[in-house]
Formats: structure tokens, C-alpha cells, sequence
């Protein structure tokens, strides 16, 4: 079980680097934080795991999305 | 157990791979989130092992896990999203400087303004 | 130029993954003498059933108060760049994410079903919250993730415009965080210069409160986190002069 998140985990944090359109990977990193709390809660640690999913998901989504709007949305790279 | 390690060491080398071969910003700002999200599922899998049970008292707990990972994790993960706040205001106040976000572009206009 | 920076980027990751594999290989387990040690001794020398609560705010109560320090100055730092932003660029831009009722027409982003949801379930998420903050020492929770709550709850209120509070206004929110931090200094000040050290109870005679330290650092670092991030948040929205 642990293995099977963790390696979830990784496709995903290549996914959020390569992607061109930079809306992707924050919903990407996004989901890197829900995943990670629920392998905490797995691994019982319950207080990391509380932490971790109101902070990951919450507060550092938004300053991302906001970071975003003001600047561009795509990632011309050539 | 040792592929555990060795997923995590994967994830580590990701995220430090995008911080400094990336041209965007923001790009470089994600690899940081992830070298820190790596470190955090270390010590919180070391910490799981010489136990099974979490670490809330009762009369009938036995065998609980480590809690030092924890507690220090907890002041981890709330430096880690003040990192990212700071460093994300930056750069939007850069984009409004020079009018991109690719720091070769970014360089040379910032070398031929001063 | 791209073989040339493929082979730094190579040789980099080469160096740094020599330093870092022998955590990965190493077949030391790990100690066991401070596990014991807290199992035994953490409930009668604080009076906290969750062990983590009672290293992070009785046996290293410092680093705690570091860590408010650092979450003050990066918010004060982000709070400055972004007030001088929007100050350069507020006649050009439509301000598609105000909070103000008479621009919404505009507004393709904020529908009636975000306003409408957002300001039922506000409350909740407040009340649960504080649930959490309130109740750290015996079972999950805290300070730090009670505070986080709290913050979401705030913008959900602000983002729903049935909702007449002044809980979303920033000169309410920012008098709240200054009263919180002075209080912090005073009751770290007072417990270590004038009773005998971190583990000692404010309520010195009463049975039924045990832990009263624990539970006062708890509300006062909730308060201060969730009315910090919610400032900073409500300004990144642009609606700090909307009360």
C-alpha cells in the first residue's frame, strides 16, 4: 500500500514539471499534498496528517493560483 | 523497505532535476515544494517502524511509534509554505518588472536597464 | 548548448545523489530511548495525552516560538510586496476578482453557486475549527491546525456576500493578531522568570484543569495563524477596503 502511493507520487511530481500549461501541475502538486496525507495517516501519524491537508491543499494552492493570475498562464518553452 | 527508500531518493533527485534545469520560475519554485515533501515522507517513514500504534496515550497503549519526527515535521511543513509565499511574491513583482517569466530573458533585460 | 547543460545537470545530480545515498543504504535501526522515555514520563510531567503536543509546546517550546517568528516575518514580507502591486497597477485592471458587490456583472468567475455555497458552509468550518484548536492535548489537532482551519473558514465568509461580519474586515483581523502576539511574549515571560519553568499550571489549585498551559499556548497560536493568513489571503483577492 505505502508502495503503491509513493510510486503514484512520483509519476505525478514528473507530470507537474513537464506540463506546458502551469494550471496542470499546481492541480498536480495539489494532489501530491492529499496523497501525502493519506500515507501519513497510514504510517499513524494522525497530527502531520491534519496539518499537511489543510496546508497543502488550502493555503498553498491559492497563493499559486494567485501567483498565477497575475502573471502568465502558459510556459512558451521552446 | 528498501524500495520505499529508494521511491522517496526518486522523488528527492525530481524535484532538485527541476529546480535548477527549468526556465520558469514558477517551474523552479514547485521543484523546492517537492524537495521538501520528499524529506517530510523520510522521517515520517523512519519513524514508523519500531511501532504500531499512533502516538496518543491511553491506559491500554502499548507499543506507540516515534513522536520526535512528528513534532519536528509540524515546524517543517509550516517554514515550507512561508518559502513558497515569499518566493512566489517575488516573482510576480520580477514579471512586473521585465514582462517575463524566463530568467534568460530576464537576465539580459535586467542588464540593460541598470 | 543543450549537450553542454546536459552534462552539468549530470554531473550535479551525480555529486548530490552521492551525498544523499548513504541514508538510503544504511541497516542502522533506529534507537529506541527516547520512545521509552516519553511513554513513560510525558503525561505526568506536562498532563497532555497526545505526545506530540507536549514535545512541540512543552519540552521544546522554543522552537515553537521561532516558528512564529518566521511565519510573522514572511507574511509581513509578502504583505509589503503585494500592497505596492497593487497600488501601481489598480487603474488599469478590471479587478475581476474584487470583492465588492458592483463589479460582479463583469465577473465570469464568481458565480452564484460559489457565493451561495461558500457562505452556508462557512460557519461550519469555523466551529470545526476551533474544535480542533481547542482540543489538542487529547486527541490530533492543535495550534498550528486549528489556526489553518480557522483561516479557510474566514475566506469562505469573504467570499460569500450574504454574509454581513465583521470577521472579514482587516483592521479587525490584524488588531486581533497584534493582541495575540503580545500575548504570547507575555505568557512565555511570565512562566519562565516567574513559576518554575514550562511544565508548570497557571490554575495552581484547581483538580480539573490539568495541562492549562497547553491549552492557553493553543488558542493564542491558533489565533495568531488564522487571523495572519486570512489577512493575507483576503488582500491577495483585492478586498481590503471592501468594509
Amino acid at each position: 500500500m505505502n508502495i503503491l502511493l509513493l510510486s503514484l507520487i512520483l509519476c505525478l511530481a514528473i507530470f507537474s514539471l513537464i506540463a506546458k500549461d502551469l494550471l496542470h501541475s499546481i492541480i498536480a502538486l495539489s494532489a501530491i499534498s492529499i496523497l501525502s496525507a493519506l500515507l501519513f495517516t497510514f504510517l499513524k501519524a494522525p497530527d502531520v496528517a491534519i496539518t499537511e491537508a489543510a496546508v497543502g491543499v488550502g493555503v498553498s494552492t491559492i497563493i499559486y493560483v494567485w501567483a498565477i493570475r497575475h502573471t502568465k498562464r502558459k510556459d512558451e518553452e521552446k | 523497505m528498501l524500495i520505499e527508500r529508494v521511491l522517496i531518493f526518486l522523488i528527492f533527485i525530481t524535484g532538485f532535476i527541476g529546480l535548477i534545469s527549468m526556465k520558469n520560475i514558477i517551474k523552479k519554485i514547485i521543484g523546492l515544494n517537492l524537495l521538501n515533501s520528499a524529506v517530510v515522507l523520510l522521517f515520517i517513514l523512519e519513524a514508523s517502524r519500531i511501532g504500531d500504534k499512533a502516538p496518543i496515550l491511553n491506559d491500554k497503549i502499548q507499543n506507540i511509534v516515534d513522536p520526535i519526527p512528528q513534532a519536528l515535521m509540524l515546524t517543517a511543513i509550516v517554514i515550507g509554505v512561508c518559502v513558497t509565499a515569499l518566493s512566489l511574491a517575488m516573482s510576480v513583482r520580477l514579471y512586473k518588472t521585465t514582462g517575463s517569466l524566463d530568467i534568460t530573458i530576464i537576465k539580459e533585460r535586467l542588464e540593460n536597464e541598470y | 548548448m543543450k549537450k553542454t547543460s546536459f552534462f552539468k545537470i549530470f554531473l550535479t545530480t551525480f555529486i548530490i545523489s552521492l551525498a544523499v545515498l548513504p541514508i538510503i543504504l544504511s541497516n542502522k535501526s533506529w534507537p529506541t530511548l527516547a520512545r521509552d522515555y516519553l511513554f513513560n514520563q510525558a503525561f505526568n510531567e506536562t498532563g497532555a495525552s497526545n505526545t506530540v503536543s507536549s514535545i512541540y509546546l512543552g519540552y521544546r517550546l522554543m522552537d515553537t516560538l521561532g516558528e512564529t517568528l518566521v511565519l510573522l516575518v514572511a507574511i509581513t514580507g509578502t504583505m509589503s510586496i503585494l500592497l505596492n502591486l497593487h497600488k501601481q497597477t489598480l487603474e488599469s485592471v478590471e479587478t475581476e476578482s474584487s470583492l465588492s458587490p458592483e463589479k460582479r456583472p463583469q465577473n465570469a468567475l464568481r458565480t452564484n453557486l460559489v457565493e451561495v455555497v461558500a457562505s452556508k458552509l462557512g460557519p461550519i468550518i469555523l466551529l470545526f475549527g476551533l474544535y480542533v484548536m481547542l482540543y489538542g492535548h487529547i486527541s490530533p489537532g492543535g495550534g498550528f491546525q486549528g489556526g489553518v482551519i480557522v483561516a479557510s473558514a474566514i475566506v469562505f465568509l469573504a467570499l460569500g456576500t450574504e454574509v454581513k461580519t465583521k470577521l472579514t474586515n482587516s483592521v479587525v483581523l490584524s488588531r486581533i493578531e497584534a493582541f495575540s502576539f503580545i500575548s504570547l511574549i507575555l505568557v512565555t515571560t511570565y512562566v519562565v522568570f516567574f513559576t518554575d519553568g514550562f511544565f508548570s499550571s497557571i490554575a495552581t489549585d484547581s483538580p480539573f484543569v490539568s495541562a492549562s498551559i497547553i491549552i492557553l499556548l493553543n488558542i493564542i497560536i491558533g489565533l495568531k495563524v488564522g487571523t495572519s493568513l486570512a489577512v493575507m489571503i483576503i488582500a491577495m483577492m483585492g478586498g481590503q477596503h471592501a468594509h
